[in-house]
């Protein structure tokens, strides 16, 4: 029987379509190792804020001015911030010896339980504050998910990088090495560090 | 069908493999800022991201059948009968196949606007049963009538009056203008009806591909989320404001679809929709039936209509469907829907086909340009010295 000419040009499509699809995730891939960091015209102060914990206490920003800080902004419904998070706890891992610190501001307006659960399963050991009102998101005018912003140990925005990154990639670790020029993190140029 | 099919793969293949290279500039980054899910079957009921396209395709089945007329159900079998008689028929339908494959592309020029076209191929087959004279003159119980083309092309732009956060908006009311397009053939004729002289008249209402008619759409949607839970509602009216080319125009249209969707899993969900639709009868005859008898026994335009099918009285009434299904992500920026439908209660100017049951399958992809914020990210603040 004779193929009809579209079920032959859908055969050809599927085709293509499989064998592209690893190419576009490895250009994916290496996009992401790149930071892209954004760094500041003018250095200004990071916004103070005042947040709890998953276990109640609350945490100021300023409690960890003498540290570089990673401040990151996630949801548990941000498919890309969960996606991120694996990598950030293995450069927390790292580099939080050296002083290195990470917080991470949940914006969810609920589902703290579910915050809970993620925290747990992926064995996340960095400090994750709750913004269930919007304000610190706010005052660092949050527009996309994940957005991160690196903090130096004087307490200045030093950085802005917006969406995920493979953290513990070595160009991101370098990039980082490269923001914090003033600090000592001799992890971060190691390569065998993965 | 195997056409409807083919080219529903070829479609469906199409958009895939032209979007892929796009999804490469993915840069990992969520914005809600369309106001996360929503059903893909309800037109306008979402909008793609801020400089990004969202293309769909679609396939429907419907099947119609029994008769109905109010809220009672008729048999197909008691409308057969001598056309002098009221109420009866030379060729009634007993039952309706429609399958349609549908085609929309959607582009967001700010947060606040999209612009949406859609458009569809339709298949539709209708089992006739004849009258014993009919039956007699034709040698056989009845036939499959059938038509096919191309349906109307619409066009819809989607504004937000409000929303009450950028990132993530909870709650978000946006108002929606288009205008359907006459793409849709008015002028299809029987091409294998068994009975002498009925072949190349016009065929039926209801097996025309389209409204013939420049329409006004109007409408507003609303639609809040309790996140796992996304709730919405939007009212639509199609305008049937002036006659097409064969003297008539379709009746007025209105649609309320509520809907309610539990986000069970990051990539899955489940949707339960109530669909409202009311539509108005037909204004008047087509001019093949007033002039040239078509429909008519005899081809006698003072004659009875030899099928209720061309009384333009026999269309339109009011329904509620209740619709249930999932949505599900396979991939970063598709999404894949199966819907399946039902009316819980009808009530239509008849007799007429009633509608039995339908099942749509939906899958879009999100296409971000060199302008989204999924291809360089959200802008560095400039208040905080970026």
């Amino acid at each position: 029987m004779k193929t009809p000419w579209v079920s032959r040009l859908s055969i050809i499509f599927i085709a293509i379509y499989i064998v592209l699809i690893p190419s576009f995730i490895w250009a994916q891939s290496e996009f992401s190792a790149n930071l892209g960091i954004v760094e500041p015209r003018t250095i200004k102060q990071a916004p103070d804020f005042a947040l709890q914990t998953l276990d109640g206490q609350t945490v100021k920003l300023s409690d960890f001015k003498g540290k570089p800080v990673l401040l990151n902004f996630w949801a548990t419904w941000c498919e890309a911030c969960k996606k991120e998070f694996p990598a950030m706890q293995r450069l927390y891992s790292h580099l939080k010896d050296d002083g290195f610190e990470i917080i991470a501001v949940s914006v969810d307006r609920r589902n703290r339980d579910r915050i809970e659960e993620f925290v747990k399963a992926y064995g996340i050991d960095f400090p994750i504050l709750l913004d269930p009102q919007q304000k610190a998101r706010r005052d660092y005018f949050i527009r996309g998910l994940p957005t991160s912003y690196l903090i130096d140990s004087a307490g200045d925005l030093r950085g802005f990088i917006s969406g995920a990154r493979a953290w513990d990639h070595i160009a991101s670790r370098k990039a980082l090495l490269n923001i914090f020029k003033n600090v000592r993190l001799s992890k971060v140029t190691n390569p065998a560090i993965k | 069908m195997k056409r409807v099919l083919s080219i529903f793969f070829l479609v469906l293949n199409l958009t895939v493999w032209f979007v892929q290279s796009p999804v490469e500039a993915y840069v990992g980054l969520c914005c809600a800022h369309c106001g996360g899910n929503m059903p893909m079957n309800i037109p306008g009921g979402g909008i793609p991201e801020t400089h990004e396209f969202r293309v769909k395709v679609g396939q429907n089945y419907m099947r119609m059948g029994p008769f109905r007329s109010g809220t009672t159900d008729v048999s197909t079998t008691s409308l057969l009968g001598v056309p002098t008689q009221d109420g009866k028929f030379v060729v009634a339908p007993s039952e309706m196949r429609m399958w349609m494959t549908m085609a929309s592309v959607a582009y967001s020029f700010t947060d606040r606007f999209a612009l949406m076209a859609m458009t569809g191929y339709r298949y539709n087959e209708m089992d006739m049963e004849f009258n014993a004279l009919a039956n007699a003159a034709t040698g056989s119980n009845g036939f499959t009538m059938k038509s096919d083309g191309m349906s109307d092309f619409k066009v819809m732009g989607k504004y937000r009056l409000f929303a009450d956060d950028d990132l993530a908006p909870t709650n978000q009311l946006s108002a929606i203008v288009g205008l359907s397009f006459p793409t849709g053939e008015v002028d299809s004729r029987f091409r294998n009806n068994p009975i002498p002289g009925v072949n190349d008249t016009l065929q039926p209402f209801r097996m025309q591909q389209g409204s013939g008619t420049y329409d006004p759409i109007l409408g507003l949607t609303f639609q809040t989320a309790k996140d796992p839970y996304w709730f919405g509602l939007n009212a639509i009216y199609t305008g049937r404001w002036m006659d097409n080319e064969q003297g008539y125009h379709q009746g007025q249209e209105a649609k309320v679809d509520a809907y309610a969707m539990y986000q069970f899993h990051p990539k899955a969900l489940l949707e339960i929709q109530l669909n409202f639709h009311h539509e108005g009868q037909y204004s008047n005859e087509p001019d093949a039936q007033r002039f040239e008898g078509a429909g008519h026994v005899g081809f006698n335009p003072a004659a009875p209509f030899t099928s209720p099918l061309f009384n333009p009285d026999f269309y339109g009434g009011t329904k509620l469907n209740i619709t249930g299904g999932f949505q599900y992500q396979p991939f970063d920026l598709q999404i894949v829907e199966l819907l399946v439908s039902t009316p819980i209660v009808q009530n239509l100017h008849g007799p007429q086909l009633s509608e039995d049951w339908r099942i749509m399958f939906n899958y879009y992809v999100e296409i971000p340009t060199k302008k989204s914020r999924r291809y360089v990210g959200t802008k560095a603040p400039k208040e905080l010295g970026f």
